[in-house]
């Protein structure tokens, strides 16, 4: 039943409570109407003896005076007149009552009843004696009848005074029973009028509490707060099925909500994690390259010598331990912080002096540098590295033909550092495996000073930031390679501004 | 879950109410509307009875017949039949006689008429027997009409109960006279007691004379004849103002009688007031007639020395007694006589208890 209820929909529901209401109010008045027409037809009955009394009277008169009229005239008209009054004057006396109670009006009706057919008797008997000529009896007879018309006159009129004493007190007794009526429909009405509202408004109240409670929660969710408790759903109406529905909404929002921060932490924590392992990769990379790197001892070495071989006289040997020992020097010293090119560059003109002692002079050396461009700072100890590469793994075995040549230059606002040379060249996949770091080099078993392509290129990205700062160009087998380095020189202005 | 129940609960409640609303409003106008409706219905069907007699007397107002009438209706109701006190609901003042008329012409079951010895009314009371209604005269008769029976009181027993309240007075005159020592009662010239019996010219002399020699007979058993000195005095009774005129010249008179009988209660009220008007409270002695409440309150304040009064409440239930005996067995005897009642200072306040519980 309870179940059944909470079904209807909504707006049954709702006409059913004005329509109840209504049908109420109409029952109340239609109630009080048949009250207030059953009290006025009373008060229109309530003279209505009083009339019929009047009747009678008036009847009475006729008949007396149409007997008197016959008396006098004794003409046919006049006795036929005399009949027509008798048989309305007897048939008013048969209507009344000949009841003896202890109501003095019923009491006197009986007594006119008599007293008429006693007096319509002897009306009857003068008659008869004035048409049988009769003198004296008629005479007689016609006083008597005159005194009883009398007596039955003066009977109902006090009769109509009584009746009519008592309709006014019964009047009386109905108009304020009307008056006290009305008050009561009045009162009726109005208690009607405000029990029915109260119960439209609690039974609307009932019945739209769910959706109130609806839109509370409804405000609170649009004010971000997606954790309100969500009302159960009260039945299978309008309001219900909002309410699952909204239900459902919330749960789906909240779950897809709890579902995307997830996943952002995850990525946060993710990228985090990512940056830790760079710093720590090029913290490491930093360290082993210094470890790599040690050569106080060498140069000290070389210094002394350098000083050995001046002293002898031997002012080549001299030269060269030198420039060794500059080497070294610059090695020790310019690690840990960018340089300028003109620094790598003499570096670069270091290195291939050196190698062209130990190699008796095969490599050809050729440089052209924007002189403009030579306090760009970049970071150090990378074009040497690149030019003993070439050297090494591109024109090492061709005697006297190697060719290395270095170049810097500006294009717009980028500083590009070029060094060819025309050795073996390089295949497309070793060229992407050095440029994508993944080249596995044996430092230990070149004789290299001992930084490798990777680390150069790691450094260089680590410096520029991005990925494409080398770029290594070889057309094919035995064509040569281009090792190309760009970065910009707005970066590079900006470091000195900063500095 | 909880909030599920709550608003099914408020629900149901709130349907429960508004049929309890709806129930009780509906209920209350039309228990209202019962009531009224009853309330003013509600006179409109009286008992009704078998016979319906007619009680005609010349004055329905007095308390005298109001009286009679009281006890006549008491027995009546008792054998189902309704008295009326006829000509009391009519506009007009009519006369016994045509009163008469009317309630044979009515054609009632019986009637009660105050007798007045005149021949009118015996013809009347002729006619009504003629149609079959029996007649009964109460408190005066008309002896040589067809009434079936007369109910009354005997003139010469009143008479005797006056004679011997005189007898009384006359004695209390005296003491008085003795303790005030007025000589004029005692010594050698012993005052003669002057007794003044007031006659109603209009009444029957018959009897008014059987009165009178009943008190002259009480009173020479006591007294001797050179003791006292009774007369009559005939009041003009055609008018309610020549009564006061007549009782009031015998005021005027040089020698005003000690004591006053009074046989009708006019005469006693009147005489009472004369006697108050010319300050001669306690030197005349009244003899009133009846017991109407001035005659009662004077007694308690002692003008009036004692009063005699027909036990109307019997008078009335012997008359329709007769009535109804008569109307059952076609016979019933012709003299029926009433108590008399003396009232004096030592009954009166007792009497008049009785009287206000009667009328309660």
């Amino acid at each position: 039943m309870k179940n059944k209820i909470k079904s209807i929909p909504l707006s049954i529901k709702i006409s059913g409570i004005f329509i109840m209401a209504n049908i109420f109010s109409l029952v109340v008045i239609v109630v009080l109407l048949l009250g207030i027409n059953s009290l006025s037809r009373r008060m229109e009955e309530s003279y209505q003896d009083n009339l019929h009394l009047n009747e009678a009277i008036e009847a009475l008169d006729n008949l007396q005076r149409a007997m008197t009229e016959y008396l006098n005239s004794k003409s046919t008209d006049s006795l036929s007149d005399y009949y027509s009054r008798e048989q309305a004057f007897s048939g008013t006396v048969k209507e009344l009552n000949a009841l003896i109670t202890d109501r003095t009006p019923d009491r006197m009706e009986r007594n006119i009843k008599y007293m008429s057919e006693d007096y319509l008797e002897r009306v009857a008997e003068t008659i008869e004696a004035k048409r049988g000529r009769n003198i004296e009896k008629y005479r007689s007879s016609y006083e008597e009848t005159n005194r009883q018309y009398e007596y039955i006159k003066a009977y109902m009129r006090s009769l109509n005074e009584e009746r009519f004493a008592e309709n006014s007190v019964r009047y009386t007794t109905l108009a304020r029973n009307f008056r006290r009526f009305e008050y009561l429909a009045m009162s009726v009405m109005v208690v009607v009028l405000l029990g029915s509202a109260s119960i439209i408004t609690g039974l609307t109240g009932t019945i739209i509490y769910p959706l109130r409670e609806l839109a509370r929660t409804a405000d609170e969710v649009s004010n971000a707060n997606f954790d309100v408790e969500i009302p159960e759903s009260t039945g299978n109406d309008e309001v219900g099925r909002l309410n699952s529905a909204f239900r459902k909404m919330l749960i789906s929002i909240r779950d897809y909500i709890d579902r995307l921060r997830t996943s952002m932490e995850n990525e946060q924590i993710m990228q985090k994690r990512e940056l830790m392992m760079e710093t720590h990769l090029k913290d490491a990379q930093l360290k082993y390259l210094q470890a790599q790197i040690n050569p106080h001892f060498l140069f000290n070495t070389l210094n002394a010598g350098a000083q050995l071989a001046m002293m002898e006289g031997a002012d080549r040997t001299y030269e060269y331990v030198q420039t060794v020992a500059d080497f070294f020097r610059y090695n020790v010293q310019k690690l840990d912080a960018p340089v300028t090119i003109e620094e790598e560059v003499n570096l670069v003109d270091t290195y291939i002096s050196i190698l062209n002692v130990r190699f008796s002079g095969d490599i050809h050396y050729d440089r052209q540098v924007d002189k403009r461009l030579l306090n760009v700072r970049m970071p150090g100890m990378i074009l040497q590295p690149i030019v003993e590469n070439a050297v090494n793994h591109g024109i090492r075995e061709m005697g006297d033909q190697g060719h290395i040549e270095l170049q810097v230059y500006r294009d717009e606002d980028r500083v590009f550092i070029s060094v060819r040379d025309n050795g073996k060249g390089m295949s497309p996949e070793d060229i992407e495996k050095v440029v994508g770091c993944r080249w596995e080099s044996d430092a230990k078993k070149s004789d290299s000073n001992g930084i490798a392509m990777d680390n150069v290129i790691s450094r260089l990205k680590l410096y520029a930031g991005r990925e494409d700062v080398v770029e290594i160009r070889s057309a094919g087998p035995d064509q040569g390679t281009e090792v190309i380095i760009n970065f910009s020189l707005d970066k590079e202005a900006e470091r000195e501004d900063g500095e | 879950m909880k909030k599920k129940t709550i608003s099914g609960k408020k629900l149901f409640l709130y349907l429960i109410l508004t049929a309890i609303f709806s129930v009780a409003v509906l209920s209350v106008a039309v228990i209202y509307f019962r009531i009224y409706t009853a309330e003013v219905s509600d006179d409109s069907y009286g008992r009704t009875f078998s016979h319906y007699y007619a009680m005609i007397t010349d004055d329905y107002k007095s308390s005298f017949w109001q009286s009679v009438y009281r006890g006549a209706s008491e027995e009546a109701l008792e054998d189902g039949v309704f008295v009326e006190l006829f000509g009391s609901n009519l506009t007009y003042n009519y006369s016994p006689e045509e009163l008469m008329e009317m309630a044979i012409s009515a054609r009632v079951d019986g009637i009660l008429v105050a007798g007045n010895g005149r021949e009118e009314m015996t013809e009347l009371i002729g006619r009504a027997s003629a149609r079959g209604i029996p007649v009964v005269t109460m408190y005066s008769d008309n002896e040589d009409s067809a009434r079936c029976s007369f109910v009354g009181v005997n003139g010469y027993n009143i008479g005797s109960e006056y004679g011997r309240q005189v007898i009384r007075a006359r004695e209390e005159l005296l003491r008085l006279a003795e303790a005030t020592g007025n000589d004029a009662w005692t010594g050698r010239n012993k005052r003669v007691t002057s007794i003044a019996v007031l006659f109603d010219d209009n009444g029957s002399v018959y009897d008014q004379n059987v009165i009178l020699s009943g008190i002259m007979d009480a009173m020479s058993t006591e007294m001797k004849n050179s003791e006292f000195d009774i007369r009559t005095v005939t009041v003009d009774s055609t008018n309610p103002f020549s009564v006061e005129e007549s009782i009031h010249s015998v005021f005027m008179e040089d020698q005003v009688p000690d004591i006053f009988v009074c046989l009708s209660e006019l005469d006693t009220t009147v005489v009472y007031q004369a006697v108050v008007d010319f300050n001669m409270v306690g030197k005349i002695k009244i003899l009133g007639y009846y017991d109407s409440d001035k005659i009662l309150d004077a007694i308690s304040r002692n003008v009036v020395f004692s009063t005699l009064t027909v036990n109307t409440d019997e008078l009335g239930r012997f008359g329709v007694k007769a009535l109804v005996e008569y109307s059952e067995y076609g016979n019933t005897s012709q003299y029926v006589t009433a108590d008399v009642i003396i009232i004096d200072r030592s009954n009166v306040a007792n009497y008049m208890k009785k009287v206000e519980e009667d009328e309660e």
